[in-house]
């Protein structure tokens, strides 16, 4: 009984007799067959179940397309990573492959063609979110400088997994140094093989924010439910608040840079912003040092979570602190008082910071006594910055002091926009 | 008469059945709601990557000019499932269950594993721009009184949106039906004649609503007719209101496809579906939809079927057996018709064991022919009455306190004051003895300049519903 993906069929049981498309299936003991109607159903490989080979599935006939150049457009190039918006589904199989080609981009969403030209498509890899590090950063990073310092180029397009994309997005904007373009990152929350794809309308607004003058990394997607427009947040201070909604990305802390329209308006919104300068030369600076480490502290979280990083000889530790930036100092279990562990790490030359787990507003370490106590044992309160931008930021920051007073020294300097010295009331919640 | 025999008349249907339980994929009640909506969203669907096949300026206008949708949602029956922000939630159990119930009445078969599909919609009326559906039963049958009729497939599949406006470059869905569950079910064209196509719709639709888990009322039961002659393709037939007009829209497009076939003759002749008009005759629709694209929902696990659930799932009464237990208890044979597969079948078995004294026909035109004719004569759009009502009503009628003539009144005025039942009903309490003689003895005294047999036509028509003419007429003697 031996069959393939792809071969048609005919399967007899004692229920009657079934012709159709071998589907790839989740278990051996079942054969998954695409019958005539469209409907997939499953079949037990029992005893008595005979299955036959009387043909082949033709192949997906792929149309071929060479997308035109249009003088009066400018061009972008288009680096793709992985993820759902540049998956593609084989509707005969329910396979997803990734896209690669320029014109598997332009056929999920032509209009492109009516506002840019896509000079290349560059594929370095192809990974999920979730398998994103700081190798995969880098090499995101040396593509963007390369692309953007081509004159012709008016800016840079990353295609990525959503889930990580926040983390993603803050490795550019400390790794481009002298950003001198636009450099949009876009996801999808819906996968492209269906009608409401929402990739398609971030797409758009992508290569219209890559028109435009904001010489930033930001994160370009829905602004709300509706496909009615985008917004381009700053790559520092934005987080996926949404496991599944469109408008998943938030900015956190500041207003969003702009609302991109996808018939092509763009209003700025925040006026905080670097502007494109073409004569500019972007610089990758891609150094990272990857021992470093994110810690939630929760209600009754034993400190010896921290031994383990200090024990494996880590550079530093973002701790996601309560509030105004708390952890446990005087507890009734003596045990649980992080104050100990703490200067243990910092003696040691290890770098803790602490970002708020709120995610909105500033730490502020003068408010509670307890908080002084931990900024004299070497905690440093890292302003407004997200946990997750921290992070990405120390890993950077380690990789480019000679001590720990520089690292500390880079890591309260406003680098990329990280820390918002001005929060607007109407940021909150936006 | 048309001679179906010689004509080789092949006719099928497809009913389309709402269920009453949650949504399909996920926690929302399947509520429609006739209130204005506490939010819109904005949508547009793409056409999908690769079906267009070229990217020239022509496919890039066609984009532009397309419509965008508004859909309508409401605060606590919306959830994000129904505005695709969100992945389904897995197969509704209980729906599922009906849908194998139903298939193993229709005496199917079952896939051993079920997989949910992605079925491409692109007019608006899902915000995902495809449909969730699941073959679940096939190659079953039922049996009619002209012969076997095939089932071909029973489906489980999501609502649609209900379209509530357009203008030239918008289409409006209203939220609420998308996602009810429906069961699909595809009988093979072996109906040989238009009675045959009504029995069978009758003896499917009276199966679905013996599981007593059905919806009920307009729009929640929707049936299509496939037919096709010798000579002529298969043309489809959709918007079939009632199931009385079916045999007679079978026979008219039987007749309208031999005169297409003797004045076209069979080369120039296709395939297409047409619209039902109120006047049963049909109007061209649009041609024969091609096979829909269709992939697995991989959002959601595969399903498999237990055999053991199935064989222990008890079948509810079948039809015949109902109609020998009505014509038991001595029902005329019109009102075992109306009870068969009716909603209120339950109902009528629980009443006419409860009150053993009434005639089971009186309770049966109580329950079923009395409101429908109020509903009527007051023109309601809808009128339920209250289960209590038919309680208190039997009640009384048991214990001598009300006449039956006094029914339609009463269910007519509770029509007009549903919350004062009591009341309504106490209004034609009959009188005691004392309470009578007191009346008629007013009446005389008010009356004691008339002739006696005129006073007899007024006192009967004072105390009308209140007490026994021929007790009247005794009083008034004495």
């Amino acid at each position: 009984m031996k069959f393939n993906t792809g071969d048609k069929v005919e399967v007899k049981t004692k229920e009657g007799k079934f012709v159709g498309f071998v589907m790839p299936s989740a278990s051996e003991e079942f054969i998954a067959l695409k019958l005539e109607s469209g409907y997939n159903l499953g079949l037990k490989l029992a005893k008595g179940v005979s299955v036959k080979k009387i043909g082949t599935l033709g192949k997906e006939k792929q149309p071929s397309i060479r997308p035109p150049i249009k003088k009066n457009l400018p061009n972008i190039v288009i680096i793709t990573t992985g993820g759902t918006i540049t998956s593609k589904v084989d509707y005969t199989t329910g396979g997803v492959s990734p896209l690669t080609k320029p014109e598997d981009v332009l056929l999920a969403t032509p209009e492109l063609l009516d506002i840019v030209n896509i000079k290349k498509v560059i594929s370095p890899f192809a990974v999920f979110s979730e398998d994103m590090a700081a190798r995969e950063w880098q090499i995101i990073a040396k593509e963007v400088a390369k692309e953007l310092n081509q004159k012709d180029i008016s800016g840079v397009i990353v295609t990525h997994g959503t889930d990580t994309l926040h983390y993603t997005a803050a490795a550019l904007s400390f790794m481009l140094k002298n950003l001198n373009k636009p450099v949009a990152l876009v996801g999808g929350q819906r996968s492209s093989d269906r009608g409401s794809f929402d990739g398609g309308m971030n797409l758009i607004c992508a290569a219209n924010y890559c028109k435009s003058n904001i010489a930033e990394v930001a994160i370009v997607m829905h602004g709300n439910s509706s496909d009615n427009f985008c917004i381009a947040s700053r790559g520092t201070n934005v987080k996926k608040m949404h496991t599944s909604r469109r408008d998943a990305f938030r900015p956190i802390n500041e207003l969003p840079l702009a609302k991109i329209w996808p018939e092509g308006k763009l209003e700025l919104i925040n006026k905080n912003s670097k502007t494109r300068d073409n004569n500019k030369k972007a610089e990758a600076d891609t150094k990272f040092e990857g021992r470093i480490a994110l810690v939630k502290f929760f209600p009754g979280a034993n400190p010896e979570i921290l031994s383990h990083f200090i024990d494996k000889g880590y550079k530093g530790i973002i701790i996601e602190a309560t509030g105004l930036g708390h952890v446990s100092t005087n507890p009734f279990n003596k045990k649980n008082s992080w104050l100990e562990k703490i200067k243990e790490a910092t003696k040691k030359g290890i770098f803790i910071g602490f970002a708020p787990q709120c995610l909105y507003g500033r730490l502020d370490p003068y408010v509670y006594s307890a908080a002084r106590q931990l900024l004299d044992a070497g905690v440093c309160y890292l302003d407004s910055m997200l946990s997750e931008t921290a992070y990405i930021k120390l890993g950077f920051v380690l990789a480019h002091s000679k001590n720990r007073a520089e690292t500390k020294k880079l890591m309260l300097k406003n680098i990329s926009g990280e820390i918002v010295k001005q929060i607007l009331p109407e940021s909150y919640l936006y | 008469m048309t001679d179906y025999q010689k004509i080789e008349l092949k006719s099928g249907i497809e009913i389309h059945q709402q269920l009453d339980t949650n949504k399909l994929f996920c926690s929302c009640p399947s509520e429609i709601r006739q209130e204005k909506p506490d939010f819109f969203v904005k949508r547009e669907l793409r056409p999908l990557a690769g079906e267009l096949g070229r990217i020239d300026p022509a496919a890039i206008f066609e984009r532009k000019k397309r419509k965008h949708y508004v859909y309508e949602g409401y605060n606590y029956t919306t959830c994000l499932v129904e505005l695709d922000e969100e992945p389904p939630h897995s197969i509704n159990e209980d729906a599922l269950n009906i849908a194998l119930l139903v298939a193993k009445m229709l005496n199917c078969k079952f896939p051993d594993v079920v997989q949910v599909m992605r079925k491409t919609v692109i007019d608006g009326s899902n915000t995902s721009g495809f449909q969730r559906t699941a073959l679940i039963g096939y190659d079953g049958f039922i049996k009619t009184s002209f012969g076997k009729v095939g089932i071909q497939t029973v489906i489980l599949e999501e609502d649609a949106g209900r379209r509530t406006a357009e203008t030239p470059d918008s289409v409006t869905f209203r939220l609420d039906r998308l996602g009810i569950p429906l069961v699909e079910i595809a009988t093979a064209p072996d109906c040989k004649t238009p009675e045959q196509v009504k029995e069978t719709a009758s003896l499917i639709g009276g199966m679905l609503r013996s599981t007593g888990k059905v919806m009920r009322g307009i729009g929640t039961i929707r049936q299509d007719v496939n037919i096709s002659i010798k000579g002529h393709p298969r043309i489809e037939l959709k918007g079939v209101q009632e199931l009385y007009q079916l045999p007679k829209i079978v026979e008219l497009e039987a007749q309208r496809q031999m005169e297409e076939v003797k004045l076209r003759g069979k080369n120039k002749l296709e395939g297409h579906v047409r619209n039902v008009l109120p006047d049963l005759s049909t109007k061209f629709l649009r041609p024969m939809p091609g096979s829909a694209r269709m992939y697995p929902e991989t959002d959601l696990p595969l399903i498999e079927i237990d055999n053991h659930k199935i064989a222990s799932m008890k079948l509810p009464e079948s039809p015949e057996k109902t109609r020998e237990k009505l014509k038991h208890l001595k029902l005329s044979p019109d009102l075992v018709n109306q009870l068969a597969g009716s909603e209120e079948l339950a109902m009528f078995l629980t009443f006419a064991k409860r009150f053993p004294k009434l005639n089971p026909n009186q309770i049966a035109t109580t329950l079923l022919v009395t409101p429908k004719e109020i509903k009527r004569k007051l023109q309601l759009p809808e009128f339920e009455v209250p289960e209590e009502a038919f309680t208190m009503i039997f009640k009384a009628l048991t214990n001598n306190q009300i006449v039956k003539e006094s029914i339609p009144a009463i269910l007519e005025e509770i029509a007009k004051h549903p919350k004062e039942i009591t009341q309504v009903i106490s209004k034609y309490k009959l009188l005691s003895e004392a309470e009578l003689k007191q009346e008629i003895a007013k009446i005389k005294m008010e009356f004691k300049d008339i002739p006696k047999e005129k006073l007899i036509g007024i006192a009967i028509g004072k105390l009308r519903g209140k007490a026994d003419a021929q007790k009247i007429i005794a009083l008034l003697k004495k």
